[in-house]
């Protein structure tokens, strides 16, 4: 099971070049989404994708920039819902370019549940289940014996 | 006091939102758990942790069995599923969107 989503990418043109396709909204809208990013701390904007219905998605994400750091680090809030401005998911994606000899690695995260430490939760869950199974097995089976044994 | 709740009276994220109940759903990942020895975790009273429990039950993370006189709780996978359905989704989205960004410099890099 995936616990977070993580992309690495890697570029052979120069941090700055890869950085305007990430701030500025012509360029972003090339080969992500339209929106009206500005790349200002506290600017909010919106992306706009195909309605999820299924996922209780209606295809407006809401977004607020949060960090910065010019050719290094840019990262934003990502929200969205089924309708009506209700928000039902709170994420972050943050994107990291780590200039190399020959061009840029470009690092996505998006953290889909925050404050849930890295969901590293999810490894413990998998293997959680089966042993909770049985455990609940043995306890459903001893209680029958005793019920029998009354 | 666990009454049925309808599920979409729930949303996955704002299930776990909550840090009580990603904690519930922590210690019961490690064992199941009765309903009095999960509420001896927390300070918070014993209904506050009921409440929560019903959340985690009506979004479909846990499940409830009476197994004599106590009720025990159990991590159940419903609810993980959703959220799973959500990381797939975007896992897949990004994939294809920086599959373009990359064919749009590789192209750049070629005029």
């Amino acid at each position: 099971m995936a616990d977070n989503i993580k992309h690495k990418f890697f570029f052979p043109q120069r941090p700055e070049q890869v950085w305007e396709y990430l701030t500025r909204a012509d360029l972003m809208e090339l080969w992500l989404m339209p929106n009206d990013f500005l790349p200002i701390p506290g600017h909010d904007f919106q992306f706009r994708i195909k309605p999820m219905p299924q996922l209780d998605f209606d295809g407006i994400v809401y977004c607020k920039v949060l960090e910065i750091a010019p050719h290094h680090t840019l990262s934003y809030s990502w929200k969205s819902g089924p309708g009506n401005g209700k928000i039902e998911l709170d994420s972050i994606v943050v994107w990291k370019l780590i200039p190399k000899d020959n061009g840029t690695e470009l690092l996505l995260e998006h953290n889909a549940f925050r404050g849930f430490d890295n969901l590293s939760m999810f490894s413990a869950l998998n293997g959680g289940w089966f042993k909770n199974i049985q455990k609940i097995a043995e306890l459903i089976n001893a209680a029958t014996r005793e019920t029998t044994k009354l | 006091m666990l009454q049925p709740v309808k599920q979409q009276n729930f949303d996955v994220f704002q299930v776990v939102a909550d840090p009580s109940r990603r904690q519930i759903l922590r210690l019961l990942s490690k064992d199941s758990l009765t309903i009095n020895s999960l509420a001896e975790h927390f300070d918070m009273s014993r209904p506050a942790v009921s409440k929560h429990i019903k959340i985690l039950h009506g979004a479909g993370f846990i499940s409830i069995q009476d197994i004599g006189r106590e009720r025990h709780c159990i991590l159940k996978q419903e609810g993980f599923e959703k959220l799973q359905e959500w990381i797939n989704y975007f896992d897949n989205f990004w994939l294809s969107k920086l599959g373009k960004l990359k064919s749009l410099l590789d192209n750049k890099l070629k005029n």
